[in-house]
Parts: C-alpha cells; sequence; structure tokens
C-alpha cells in the first residue's frame, strides 16, 4: 500500500501540499483529480522521490520510499520526458537497466512492450522522429518496463487520440489487475469515473474527497433532470435541501439533498408547463468534483 | 544495483551517444589526421636532421664553439673538454668580464671562463650555454674528471656518455629540442584551453539537452542527481580523453618514430602530461560547467550562464601564454599551483622548465582536491537547478534548493 502521510511542500509563498493525506493500496486503480495548481504533481513528485516534502512521510509496504522502493515505481511526468535522439528500444533498455534488471531481463521487457504498444516497428528509430502519440507510447513503456508495484501517471491520457486512450486505458487496467497500485491524475473526470475504481479530490493541497467512486455516487446528491415546455420560473419555489447546478438547453438539473423528495420537485415543475422529460440519476463524477470544490469553483 | 554500475550505466550511455555522432567522429578523424601531417612535415623538410651542425657536434671549424680562458689551461683540461662535448675553440681572456664581453655574439659560444685557482662558468648568451644547462654542467665536469684523468682524457667522454649521469636531465641545450619544446608548450596551451571550452560547452548542451527535453524528471525518479552528474561528467570525461588521444597519439607516433630518432628526448612525455592536464582540467571546469547548466533550460542560454567558467578558462589559457615567455618566473610557478592556471602553466613548466616531479605531483593534487571540493558545490547547484524549468534559475536559488 501507498501511504502519502501529512505531505507539506511550500514554494516560497505558495503552499503547494497542506497535510495531504492519501492511500493507496495495491491492484486500486486512483483517479486523482483537482483544478490547476491543487497539489496533484507535487505530490506525485514527493511520491516518487522527485521532489522532498518539507513534513510528512511517503510509504509503501510500510516502508519509507528509498531507492530500493523507487526502483519498482513506474512513474510518467505531467512533461513528458525521452532522449529526444535515442533510439526506442535503446532507450527503454537503458531506462529498464537504470531501475536494475539486468541486461538480458531487460532486453525481454522492451521487446514485450514494444509489442503489446504497437510500437516494434519502430524500435530502431530516434524517439523525435515518431509521432507524438507514438512517443506517448513510448512514455508509457518507460514506465512499465522494468515490472513496477506500482504506477505514478501524471495526466498520461492528455493529448492522447481516441484509440491511444483505449490501449492506454486497457494497459492500466491490465495493470491493476495484475496487483499494481495505480495513480493517475486526469483533468478528464468522465474517463477516470469509467476508468478507476476510487477517486481523490484534491484541492489547495489537501485532499478534499476520497473513497469509492461507485459509493461516492451513491452517497452524493441525486441529479433530478428536468425539461418542461413553458415558463422555467418554476425554479424559484424550490424547496430547501435542492439546488440547481445546471441549466443547458432549457434542461434544468436540480441536486437533491439527502431529505429533498424528487416528487414534490417534478409537481413544481409541471406548474411551469408540461414536462418534456424527466431523468432522476447519481451525480457524475464531475458533479461530485464540483460540489467538493463548490466554495472555490465558478457557478 | 550499486552507485557504481548506475554510474558507469550512464557513463557508458554518455560514451554511446557521443561516438554515434558521425560529424563528431569525422570531425575528429580529421583534424588528427591534420596533426599528423603537420607532425610528418619537419622531418619530412629536414629540420631536425641528425646529421645537422649542433652545439656538441660541430662541423666545420668556424663553426667550433670558443671557450673563454683565463690564464692557461692545460693540454689534459682541453681534451677533457673536447672529449665531453666535441672540439672546442680556446680564446684567451684577461678576466671573466671581458670573457663575457667577447664571447656573446656568437650562438654557439661557450662562455666558460676558467681562471687560475678557481673555475668559473658565466652564460650571458642565455640560451646556449647558462648554469645548469648541459654544455655548462658538461663543461663543468669535464674539467672536474681533467683531474681525474690527465693521462687518459678519452675516459672523460666515456664516463660523460653515460646515460645515468645527472647531465642527461638538466635539460634544453639542444636547440631542436628547445624549439620542439617551445612549439609543444604553445600547441599544448591552446590544445588544453580549446578541448576545455569545447567539453564545458558539450556538458552543459547535454545538461540541458536533459533538463530541456524533461527527460531528467524520469531520471531523478530512480537515479540520485549526484550520481547522475558524476555519470554525466565520466562518460563525456572518457569521451574527451579518447578523443585526446585520437588526436595525439597518431602525431607523436610520427614524431617518435625510429626514422624520427633525431627528434629530442622528452618530447615525447610531454603528450602523457597533456593527457594528464586535460584530465584534471576537465575535472576541474566540467563540475562548474555541469552545475551552471542546471540553471538554464534552453540552449541559446548555454554561453550566457558558461561566462564565469569561460572566464576562468580563458585566465588559465593567457597565464599559460605568459608563463611560456617566462617559464621558471616566480609568475609561471605560482601561476602552476593555482588550480585554475595549473593545467597551463604547469604544462608550459615542464615543456620548457623541467620542474621537479614533486612540484607536478602537487599541483596535479591541488587541482583534482579542488574539484573535487567543487564537485560539492556544483552537485547542490545540480540538485537544486536541475528540476526547474523556465526561467533561468538564480545561483542563489538552485543553492537554497538543493
Amino acid at each position: 500500500m501507498l501511504v502519502l502521510e501529512q505531505l507539506q511542500r511550500r514554494f516560497g509563498d505558495v503552499i503547494a501540499l497542506d497535510r495531504l493525506d492519501l492511500e493507496v493500496v495495491a491492484g486500486e486503480l486512483c483517479g486523482f483529480v483537482g483544478p490547476n495548481g491543487a497539489g496533484k504533481t507535487t505530490a506525485m513528485r514527493c511520491a516518487v522521490g522527485v521532489t522532498t516534502p518539507d513534513a510528512g512521510t511517503v510509504a509503501w509496504e510500510g516502508r519509507a520510499v528509498d531507492l530500493e522502493v523507487r526502483r519498482r515505481i513506474g512513474y510518467m511526468p505531467e512533461e513528458r520526458g525521452l532522449y529526444p535522439r535515442m533510439r526506442v528500444a535503446e532507450q527503454l533498455v537503458y531506462l529498464a537497466r537504470l531501475h536494475g534488471l539486468r541486461s538480458a531481463e531487460a532486453a525481454a521487457n522492451v521487446e514485450f512492450w514494444l509489442d503489446r504498444l504497437g510500437l516494434t516497428a519502430r524500435r530502431d528509430s530516434p524517439v523525435e522522429e515518431l509521432s507524438l502519440g507514438n512517443q506517448q507510447r513510448v512514455q508509457l513503456a518507460a514506465a512499465l518496463v522494468h515490472d513496477p508495484v506500482l504506477l505514478i501517471l501524471d495526466e498520461p491520457f492528455s493529448g492522447l487520440d481516441p484509440i491511444a486512450v483505449d490501449v492506454m486505458s486497457e494497459v492500466l487496467l491490465e495493470r491493476a489487475a495484475a496487483g499494481v497500485a495505480v495513480v493517475f491524475s486526469s483533468h478528464q473526470l468522465d474517463l477516470v469515473e469509467d476508468l478507476c475504481r476510487s477517486v481523490a479530490v484534491v484541492d489547495a493541497g489537501r485532499v478534499v474527497l476520497r473513497g469509492d467512486v461507485r459509493e461516492l455516487k451513491r452517497a452524493g446528491d441525486r441529479r433530478l433532470r428536468v425539461a418542461v415546455d413553458g415558463d422555467p420560473g418554476w425554479v424559484a419555489a424550490l424547496p430547501v435541501d435542492t439546488e440547481v447546478v445546471a441549466r443547458v438547453n432549457g434542461e434544468v438539473t436540480v441536486a437533491l439533498g439527502a431529505e429533498a423528495d424528487p416528487g414534490e420537485v417534478i409537481e413544481l415543475a409541471r406548474a411551469g408547463g408540461p414536462l418534456l422529460h424527466v431523468r432522476l440519476e447519481e451525480p457524475r463524477l464531475s458533479e461530485l468534483f464540483r460540489d467538493a470544490l463548490q466554495d472555490r469553483l465558478p457557478r | 544495483m550499486s552507485p557504481g554500475t548506475t554510474v558507469r550505466l550512464i557513463a557508458a550511455r554518455e560514451v554511446r551517444q557521443r561516438l554515434r555522432s558521425k560529424l563528431f567522429v569525422g570531425t575528429t578523424l580529421v583534424i588528427s589526421a591534420l596533426l599528423t601531417v603537420l607532425a610528418a612535415l619537419p622531418a619530412l623538410l629536414g629540420v631536425f636532421d641528425p646529421d645537422e651542425p649542433a652545439v656538441d657536434q660541430p662541423a666545420e671549424e668556424a663553426d667550433l664553439p670558443r671557450l673563454g680562458v683565463v690564464g692557461a689551461m692545460s693540454v689534459a683540461e682541453r681534451s677533457a673538454i673536447e672529449a665531453a662535448i666535441g672540439p672546442i675553440e680556446v680564446v684567451e681572456v684577461a678576466d671573466v668580464d671581458a670573457g663575457a664581453a667577447a664571447l656573446t655574439s656568437a650562438t654557439n659560444d661557450l662562455v666558460a671562463v676558467v681562471g687560475p685557482g678557481e673555475r668559473v662558468l658565466v652564460a650571458p648568451s642565455g640560451q646556449l650555454l647558462r648554469p645548469g644547462s648541459v654544455a655548462a654542467t658538461r663543461v663543468a665536469e669535464a674539467l672536474a674528471l681533467g683531474e681525474l684523468f690527465s693521462e687518459e682524457p678519452d675516459r672523460v667522454g666515456e664516463v660523460l656518455a653515460r646515460p645515468s649521469l645527472p647531465v642527461e636531465e638538466v635539460g634544453d641545450v639542444d636547440p631542436a629540442e628547445a624549439t620542439a619544446r617551445l612549439v609543444v608548450a604553445n600547441l599544448g596551451v591552446v590544445f588544453l584551453f580549446a578541448v576545455l571550452i569545447m567539453y564545458a560547452s558539450m556538458i552543459i548542451n547535454g545538461v540541458i539537452e536533459e533538463k530541456g527535453s524533461r527527460v531528467v524528471e524520469l531520471l531523478v525518479a530512480t537515479v540520485p542527481v549526484r550520481w547522475l552528474m558524476t555519470g554525466k561528467l565520466l562518460g563525456l570525461g572518457i569521451v574527451g580523453l579518447l578523443q585526446t588521444l585520437t588526436l595525439f597519439a597518431p602525431p607523436l607516433a610520427v614524431l617518435l618514430l625510429p626514422a624520427g630518432e633525431a627528434i629530442p628526448r622528452g618530447v615525447g612525455g610531454l603528450g602523457v602530461a597533456i593527457a594528464g592536464w586535460f584530465v584534471a582540467g576537465y575535472a576541474l571546469y566540467a563540475v562548474i560547467a555541469a552545475g551552471l547548466g542546471s540553471l538554464v533550460s534552453r540552449p541559446e542560454e548555454a554561453q550566457a550562464v558558461l561566462t564565469p567558467a569561460n572566464v576562468l578558462m580563458i585566465g588559465g589559457y593567457l597565464v599559460g601564454f605568459l608563463a611560456i615567455n617566462a617559464p621558471s618566473s616566480t609568475f609561471a610557478v605560482v601561476a602552476s599551483f593555482v588550480p585554475f592556471s595549473a593545467p597551463y602553466a604547469m604544462l608550459v613548466r615542464q615543456a620548457l622548465a623541467a620542474p621537479a616531479w614533486w612540484e607536478v605531483a602537487a599541483a596535479a593534487a591541488l587541482t583534482l582536491s579542488s574539484a573535487a571540493a567543487l564537485t560539492v558545490g556544483a552537485a547542490r547547484i545540480y540538485e537544486g537547478g536541475i528540476l526547474r524549468t523556465g526561467a533561468r534559475v538564480r545561483l542563489r536559488e538552485a543553492w537554497r534548493a538543493g
């Protein structure tokens, strides 16, 4: 299990991490989300040892993350980085060896991942000659080539085309199923919702929402989406414990608190005109995200 | 995995990448070929022709070195001197000053003034016969041995011909050797400056490449920053040494070929000194370049941030050239122990002034220990600056963050 405990990090006057706590168990695929500047990248850098926290601890399986542990982590930095003029296979072997693999083992792993990610034909090409999508695949291979027990990926889906997104998703699910703890950050909340078993929402250097995605959705305010053919002024009479959270193309989305009665809201809506459609749903992750950050985000 | 293995992996990658560059390898081979041709030219043009008359190998009566003598010189003394250094022309002079005045015009005069009761060697002409020079020492020894072997003057020559005699170590009386050493000193200083500048630039660009391409973040996630810097410096140092050997081994081999036996002794050994001072100079300047390189992210900023190192290198280079004009001066001696000028100044002294071995060892130790001390500081700056991209990082900020 990866444990980030009470991490603090300050850059000048900016507090990047403010007693951040996070636990990710083996086999868990955890989405790490938050607004820009929330502290995601700093937390991930602390987890892999690239940044040293001012206070707090990072541990894997009860052991402080030292060099030995870091060699078993697969890391994809937010800003991609590879030697542009180095050949793909040679570069991956080099990185695998820096993680402690023997030469033959590194070569075998490289061939496996080149094949798995569809890069075999480009194995001897310099990285700079590859398309951006293929460079992303090489970057993923670099994070995986040494059989890590923990994957920490900063915005791995950023800039990927839909096919590459599918490949990346498959690989992450495979790794998690194989017992690898996977943490990845993303702004694509729908993707995180579809892919992840759990999620951590970070804001201002702290985890403000953490848990199993399905449980969080079940526990969150349900959404009633209503459209009527008439005056939208009915929303002015909404009862307490409800809140309009969106109006799109005539459809009003009402967040229902724990005590709110959807039937009461529907009655109100009908007062405005005939119902066009009505749907009661669990909240989307993006809605939970907004709820968690409601004091800071513009409505 | 041990630090040594990691550093070796990093160094090996640097070596592979550089040696894979056709431009780098091609340029090195072309320059080496040009230097080899240049080295062969003097022999081809007869500059070092062994048959050419030299100080101790007179060919014609008119070229005989003249020896000023106060009072009488015995036959035995003259025989001993001639046995030692070849035929001479004896000129009787009134006293030492008169002898010096009379005998300083010709370049091959041996102004050894021999008086009754005392024997004084003076060397106003400086270059060919100064106290401690080979010829002066030989004359002095010949006079001393002349008394011992007054009945057998040829023995003097036999004894002095033995290579174990100290006279073999004194130095530069042979004009061909003096010329060669002067050339080596000049070329050595230029070469050191050129390669140190080139490798400082190569290091800084290598650091910027890793920083600019962001691969460094991937690397430091698994390799301590100091190991990374050490591996890079070691790898590029090996490349530099290989390049130095490639550039200089063929021309030196040409100079030392059996056909070129007339090439002055000891000149070939200066090649080793050049390589040695390259290693020490590289160790010193490379760590500075690595530390400074971590402060910037773009190649166009490299030269600006490298300015302090360049100033030091240019300063050392100028000191080296000044030392050539006065290799035995206090300035040259002091400069040869100051770490930033030692690679240049001590090389010059080795070429032109025959410093004691311990002086060379002390200068090397000072330079290398300074490099070791600088490595600690440079590593801290490297650690503080390497992950910060974008605008140039201030030295103080990097130091604090490291």
